[in-house]
């Protein structure tokens, strides 16, 4: 499948986050990321913890500035210093799932309200009735009852409140969703459930998502693209069967030896391998994202570029027989 | 005949089916938020007691001065040696005082003003206080030169403060609740700021801000419903603070002037009766104290059912 037909609806370029901690402190949660997100699909962050795949999210969202790059949105500048109109958009179009369902609905508002909260912000109804409609609706779309919105967030279940939480993203209509770590608060068996619904709901209303984890087994399920990031750096991007079959870089093919196994066999022979970034070519080129494949992207110098290529060629040989 | 009920499905021998939805419908019903406050509040048999008895001290306190019209210049019977210090019996309930007074009356005008005062000033102090705090809270521009207000107000001596206003502006219920104002709300606004920084960045604040949330329905929606029950404990902590201070300030005599009726400035005459005639000195006291908790229990006792997850 070739990308360059497909309407990009997010892209992120050259993209620096920095947190100012004191005087000339600092911490450079995001480092030069850069990528694409095609419109209907849905694109994976993964990462370790503290790799800054959050703040990325948060970024898109508006919360965290950027320090460097833009972040566009349909063609549109998002980052930085907009006009008011267009951050009422970004907020109309690009929605987040949280993390952790149990913090992130209010606690003394009922379900009702905690759903209907961007219906009140933008007036998306018409009179009463019809935000009452539309609640229902969103509930019932989401797998809750209409009769649970009197109720309040602590009577629910972690898995419900992750429902209301997916109620109030899409009630909004949003085009675009940042889910970040939706799943990881939740019961083993919750999530299948939740990722169904996730799944579901793109394919009814059309969303894209930006789906961040650090779970691979959940990623390899629902993504269709995945990026690798360390340290705030992107370090690889492919589409998720190509990233599971032939990771390139030292760092993805290490976090892929980490994914368990559920035979016992294959689990007592799996090899860990330990990321070492001295392995990395030190000669001081600046890193940059390089396409080694069509899609499949590496941020590498051009030295390791080499390497790389030579590396996959060779994989490529002899799966491929 | 059969072969109808069949068709309808209502086959009566047939087997029930069990429907999820239908089962949510029946468990669900609708709730009410202040319904379930008062429900809570009431279900405990003390609490309710303790709230009757306080609306009783309130009610007579407040309705009983207008039928006694009780003067503290007028007394009537201060010539009459044989209606001095009466000690409590069925025709004077609480006695008589130095001037030949019914304590009883005394009592109850005292306390009208001192709860009038209280709650005036415990008014006045939380609707300031909880607005400048709540915008403290949430601005960390105001915060910055607000904090340094806070300081400087906040080592202001009271009782200094108290003395010079009450020379400079003459003793007056009026001059009492402007300085048990003037600088009582600044604590108060630094107590809820306190309080919204510690709310103010949870995940669910976010949230909100990502749906477009303007920060004035954050305070009022967000914030605000948690603190309803810090803010009611700290009212019923105020209110009988001020009716102490109320009291020490008249006692201190910078309160009340003579002309209006005061639980401290009646305390502090009494005092000196008190080994004479105790009851002068403690059925005063005794008011005060059934007052201050009662209006502190139930206070309490209301911040605690104003606490959602206190109603199931």
């Amino acid at each position: 499948m070739s990308n360059e037909d497909r309407e990009v609806i997010l892209s992120i370029k050259n993209v620096d986050i920095t947190f100012h901690t004191g005087h000339k402190k600092k911490v450079e949660a995001v480092k030069n990321a850069n990528f694409d997100i095609y419109k209907g699909e849905t694109f994976a962050l993964v990462g370790e913890s503290g790799s800054g795949k959050t703040t990325l999210g948060r970024a898109i969202m508006r919360i965290n500035p950027c320090s460097a790059g833009e972040i566009l949105f349909e063609g549109k500048r998002i980052s930085g210093k907009i006009s008011r109109a267009d951050d009422r958009n970004v907020v109309r179009n690009i929605q987040m799932i949280f993390q952790d369902p149990a913090a992130s609905l209010n606690e003394r508002a009922t379900i009702d309200y905690c759903v209907s909260e961007g219906l009140y912000n933008f007036h998306l109804y018409k009179n009463e009735q019809d935000r009452i409609a539309k609640v229902d609706k969103a509930l019932t779309d989401v797998g809750l009852l209409p009769e649970h919105k009197s109720r309040y967030p602590h009577e629910f279940s972690g898995g419900q409140r992750q429902r209301v939480g997916i109620a109030r993203a899409l009630i909004m209509d949003p085009k675009f969703i940042v889910a970040d770590e939706p799943i990881s608060a939740l019961d083993v068996s919750i999530r299948a459930q939740v990722l169904n619904l996730m799944n579901k709901l793109k394919t009814e209303k059309n969303l894209t998502y930006l789906f961040i984890a650090h779970d691979l087994s959940v990623v390899r399920f629902i993504a269709d693209r995945i990026a690798v990031i360390h340290h705030g750096e992107i370090v690889e991007i492919a589409e998720s069967e190509t990233l599971f079959e032939y990771p390139i870089h030292p760092y993805t093919i290490a976090l892929l030896s980490t994914v368990p196994m559920p035979d016992p066999i294959v689990e007592k022979n799996r090899k860990h391998i330990v990321y070492d970034p001295s392995q990395l070519d030190q000669s001081g080129e600046q890193r940059e994202m390089r396409e080694l494949r069509p899609g499949h992207f590496v941020y590498c110098t051009s030295k390791e570029f080499a390497d790389y290529e030579e590396k996959i060629s060779k994989l490529e040989k002899e799966r491929n027989g | 005949m059969e072969e109808n009920i069949v068709k309808n499905g209502k086959d009566p021998f047939g087997f029930a089916s069990f429907d999820k939805y239908e089962s949510e419908h029946i468990a669900a019903p609708q709730y009410s938020y202040w319904k379930s406050v008062w429900r809570t509040f009431v279900k405990n048999k003390f609490t309710l007691a303790v709230a009757i008895l306080m609306l009783v001290l309130v009610l007579f306190a407040l309705i009983q001065p207008s039928f006694s019209k009780y003067d503290p210049l007028i007394a009537p019977n201060v010539n009459n040696e044989s209606m001095r210090f009466i000690k409590p019996c069925a025709e004077h309930i609480f006695g008589t005082d130095n001037v030949g007074n019914e304590v009883f009356d005394v009592v109850w005008a005292g306390a009208k003003n001192s709860i009038i005062i209280s709650f005036v000033c415990s008014f006045i102090n939380m609707l300031i206080g909880v607005t400048v705090g709540a915008i403290w809270g949430f601005s960390k521009k105001m915060d910055k030169w607000m904090i340094e207000v806070y300081n400087v107000v906040s080592n202001v001596p009271f009782l200094l403060l108290a003395m010079i206003l009450s020379y400079v502006l003459g003793a007056s219920m009026g001059t009492l609740i402007f300085v048990m104002c003037v600088t009582e709300w600044i604590f108060v606004a630094y107590f809820i700021r306190t309080q919204v920084m510690i709310i103010r960045d949870r995940e669910y604040n976010l949230a909100s801000k990502c749906l477009g949330t303007s920060t004035w329905t954050m305070i009022k929606n967000n914030i605000l419903p948690y603190l309803i029950s810090v803010i009611m404990t700290y009212v019923a902590r105020m209110i009988p603070s001020l009716i102490s201070y109320e009291v020490f300030l008249s006692y201190m005599g910078l309160g009340l002037g003579v002309t209006k009726a005061s639980l401290g400035r009646m305390i502090s005459i009494y005092t000196s009766y008190m080994n004479g005639y105790p009851h002068l000195f403690w059925i005063p006291v005794i008011v005060l104290a059934l007052l201050s908790i009662s209006l502190y229990i139930v206070g309490q006792r209301l911040a605690d059912a104003a606490d959602p997850r206190t109603h199931m």
